[in-house]
């Protein structure tokens, strides 16, 4: 088939996907943004006009003519509830997004289309692995930008120096690229958690979440009752150890991509993956 | 082998998770794969709480006249 038809096709199947998921891809990360604005603007407004100014001043002072590249991870960690909220959307998204094509029966006319079921379950994954967090990083760039200027607004109206504001900003703007690529390599880490809801949500007649987890119950329990090894619940340990995929900063990055460990985990990731493809020919 | 695995959703599903079990415990006896929850090791900081371990060694006498 013509690669460059191949791409439209895939590029069209990724609109599709956050279209669909609108609610996830975009309203979340959006309504989290607003609420955290609004929870910092009524803290704010609640102190004295002295204590404001002292955290004004604190704040171009703390930020002030130092290198924005190093500030810029005190800005990764004030990012972590929308990578929370993002991956338990990423969950609720790869747990439904198969059971849902089978259940509404749009699978049938997925399937009279020339699209293949690797595509579909390959566009899913990209959809929350490489395009949710451009969305994600999109609020949390806006939300700085408001923030920001918000304070520079009230420090000019109490006639502070507000130099060390811009550091903050570019501190902040240097932190979105850094927050993507976390995104981006904690969902390459997670490609197993992602691979085996997949494969769950393209079996499971209902309740695809309830069989995901109870049948990695089912087999932590055997392992443990019939061979007293403990293998898979260190694997399980392994991957979702937060600080083996946590990145502040770029020099972290390199290290985690090409590791032994992120090798080992897209082997199992595309193994569950494949058998998700797979899955996808049975139709109830 | 493959209309066997193929023959319907469950013998598919078994394929799959057999597969998966035996990779994990194939790799996991290869590396001897240890959990490492204790350890924090980052660019930022490293931190072993496995060393708290050692408090529960001290001896702490509490009816010693004060």
């Amino acid at each position: 088939m013509n690669p460059k038809f191949e791409s439209i096709q895939f590029l069209a199947l990724l609109r599709r996907e956050v279209l669909e998921h609108r609610n996830l891809f975009i309203w979340a990360p959006a309504v989290l943004g607003l609420l955290i604005f609004v929870i910092d603007f009524l803290i704010v407004q609640g102190l004295d006009e002295r204590t404001k100014i002292a955290f004004l001043e604190g704040l171009a002072r703390f930020f002030g003519g130092g290198s924005p590249a190093n500030m810029s991870p005190v800005f990764v960690f004030s990012t972590l509830p929308f990578l929370f909220i993002l991956f338990m959307c990423a969950t609720l998204y790869l747990t439904n997004s198969l059971y849902q094509d089978r259940r509404e029966l749009s699978i049938l006319f997925w399937q009279s289309m020339p699209v293949s079921n690797l595509k579909t379950v390959l566009s899913k994954v990209v959809a929350i692995t490489v395009i949710a967090p451009v969305f994600y990083c999109a609020v949390i760039f806006a939300l700085y930008v408001i923030a920001i200027l918000w304070l520079i607004v009230s420090g000019l109206s109490y006639d502070i120096e507000v130099a060390g504001l811009g550091y903050m900003f570019l501190s902040a703007v240097l932190s979105v690229p850094v927050v993507y690529l976390f995104a981006l390599t904690s969902a390459l880490w997670l490609f197993p958690y992602m691979g085996w809801l997949l494969l769950f949500s393209a079996f499971a007649g209902r309740t695809p979440l309830l069989w995901a987890i109870g049948s990695l119950a089912l087999i932590l329990f055997l392992e443990g009752f019939l061979f007293d090894t403990q293998f898979l619940s260190n694997w399980i340990e392994t991957r979702s150890d937060i600080d083996n995929f946590l990145i502040v900063e770029y020099g972290g990055l390199f290290a985690r991509l090409f590791s032994y460990e992120m090798f080992i985990g897209l082997v199992v990731g595309g193994l569950l993956t494949t058998g998700a493809v797979f899955m996808r020919r049975f139709i109830d | 082998m493959k209309d066997l695995v193929l023959k319907n959703r469950y013998t598919l599903l078994l394929t799959v998770i057999l597969a998966y079990v035996i990779l994990i415990v194939v790799e996991g006896a290869i590396t001897d794969r240890q959990p490492d929850w204790l350890l924090f090791d980052n660019s930022l900081f490293t931190l072993d709480l496995r060393d708290i371990e050692e408090l529960s060694n001290l001896d702490f006498d509490l009816n010693a006249d004060l």
